[in-house]
């Protein structure tokens, strides 16, 4: 058992190659990874898993990554940790993240290691 | 034939080209899902060992060997998810990803692919280049810069960027304003990925012929503070015959010119000047932040195109106490009142 066994993780990405690799690296590392495909399904799987940590692609169909970051800090559980995983790279694009409430953000193409790197420090600051 | 059979038959031919059409748009499809549908069959059995590699969770190579040892048809389909795998990731699995398409031959096949008829292939081809950093390959993804198609013209863009050497700058920056052209967009984020070392060809293509390759000059100029263009930022401020370019001249120096540079701005806000270019030198008066643009700023402040007006108040802001007092004493109008708003709604957030 390690430290992060059975943690939820909730990863949204509408591009199958991101989110299975993003599952793969967490789940090799121990946690219970939940991967959606869009918006919606993110929202919906947040309300019902109540996951530790979130990671949303911020270009997604129906509700983008920024629409659902909004709704998750609007609702009950407003201190769940939120990373952003986007391609959109200019500054602008960070600041709105961070404005909206993003924990972290990292840019595409990413470095896996990095990434949980990131995941492992969020909830260790958070926990 | 009458009148009425010569309507009966152009409207029968309308119709079967709508048929045709039509059929031509499904079968694509088809074709598509298919040929999708057939990689990821191949693939499938090989995807665990793609996703060991591209998380970085390969560190015996295991996983890397398996994929090298893939042969017949699957190879080409493991080939393709490596390709779009190794634009998502960065660091060593990238350069893991990168060795399997080398063992493959992939990478020696892409020069030659780069001349291939099919634009699918020689866009591919590019992109491959790119991704493993073959710089070698260079020459040929310069030439690709003039491919018929555009889709590999932005693919080779792509790939110069990737590669990140600045001796292809001035040939892509002379293909942003060629005939068969390659999209300011691309070229300035592949020309950024090149860093410093483009500071002679960016000062250079400020007096090219293109006036689209004076303006990525001229805006990468002020993006990267490469104080080289300074001199050839003010001569096109000053006297470029494109509008366009003088706007982005203009906001070049907003951002990295000296303190002599306030008189050069502040004249092309004159009332004779086209309105954008008033209105980018106003904003860049700001930018610069220097005192000295005071004065001629708060003259534009009654300017009768309020969004100049307005800028001209915001730019004030920018410079310090003098500005604001100057916008505090400054007639009232309702541009005045609203970078007066503004000026309240940044001290409350302070």
């Amino acid at each position: 058992m390690t430290a992060v066994d059975g943690i939820r993780v909730l990863v949204a990405d509408d591009d199958p190659d991101i989110r299975d690799l993003v599952e793969f690296k967490l789940t090799q590392a121990g946690y219970a990874v939940q991967a959606v495909g869009d918006g919606l399904s993110a929202w919906e799987a947040f309300q019902e898993q109540a996951p530790s940590l979130v990671i949303l692609d911020v270009m997604m169909p129906g509700l983008s990554g920024i629409d659902v970051l909004r709704k998750i800090r609007e609702s009950g559980a407003a201190t769940v940790p939120v990373l952003l995983l986007s391609a959109k790279s200019r500054d602008s694009d960070v600041d709105t993240g961070f404005a909206v409430g993003a924990d972290d953000y990292v840019i595409k193409p990413f470095s896996p290691r990095e990434l949980l790197h990131r995941v492992n420090g969020i909830l260790a600051r958070v926990r | 034939m009458t009148g009425r059979d010569l309507l009966w038959a152009s409207s029968a031919l309308v119709l079967l080209a709508c048929l045709a059409l039509v059929l031509l748009i499904v079968l694509t499809k088809v074709t598509r899902t298919v040929r999708e549908r057939r990689t990821a069959e191949l693939v499938a059995p090989h995807r665990p060992h793609l996703l060991a590699v591209a998380s970085g969770e390969d560190e015996g190579g295991t996983h890397r060997d398996a994929l090298i040892e893939v042969d017949g048809p699957a190879r080409d389909a493991v080939d393709v998810v490596v390709v779009d795998l190794l634009g998502k990731v960065r660091g060593a699995p990238a350069e893991e990803l990168a060795s399997v398409l080398l063992a493959h031959g992939a990478v020696d096949r892409a020069p030659h692919d780069l001349r291939d008829r099919s634009t699918l292939k020689r866009a591919r081809a590019a992109h491959i280049l790119g991704l493993c950093h073959v710089g070698a390959a260079l020459p040929l993804l310069v030439q690709a810069l003039g491919d018929p198609a555009p889709e590999v013209r932005v693919a080779a863009t792509r790939a110069l960027g990737r590669i990140g050497e600045p001796t292809a700058s001035a040939a892509l920056l002379a293909a942003v304003g060629a005939d068969r052209v390659v999209p300011a967009g691309p070229a300035a984020d592949a020309l950024e990925g090149m860093g410093v070392g483009i500071s002679g060809s960016l000062r250079d293509a400020l007096s090219a012929s293109s006036p689209t390759t004076r303006t990525v000059a001229a805006y990468l100029s002020g993006e990267g503070s490469f104080s080289r263009s300074l001199d050839a930022l003010r001569v096109a401020l000053a006297c470029d015959d494109d509008p366009t370019v003088r706007e982005a001249a203009a906001v070049a120096l907003g951002r990295m010119g000296r303190a002599a540079d306030v008189v050069a701005l502040l004249r092309e806000t004159g009332a004779d000047r086209p309105r954008a270019l008033r209105r980018a030198c106003a904003a860049a008066l700001g930018e610069l932040g220097e005192p000295s643009a005071v004065v001629g700023l708060t003259a534009l402040l009654g300017d009768p195109d309020p969004r100049l007006a307005e800028i001209a108040a915001t730019s004030l802001l920018l410079l310090g106490p003098a500005g604001r007092s100057a916008l505090d004493s400054a007639a009232s109008n309702p541009s005045v009142e609203t970078a007066r708003a503004l000026a309240r709604l940044q001290a409350g957030a302070a």
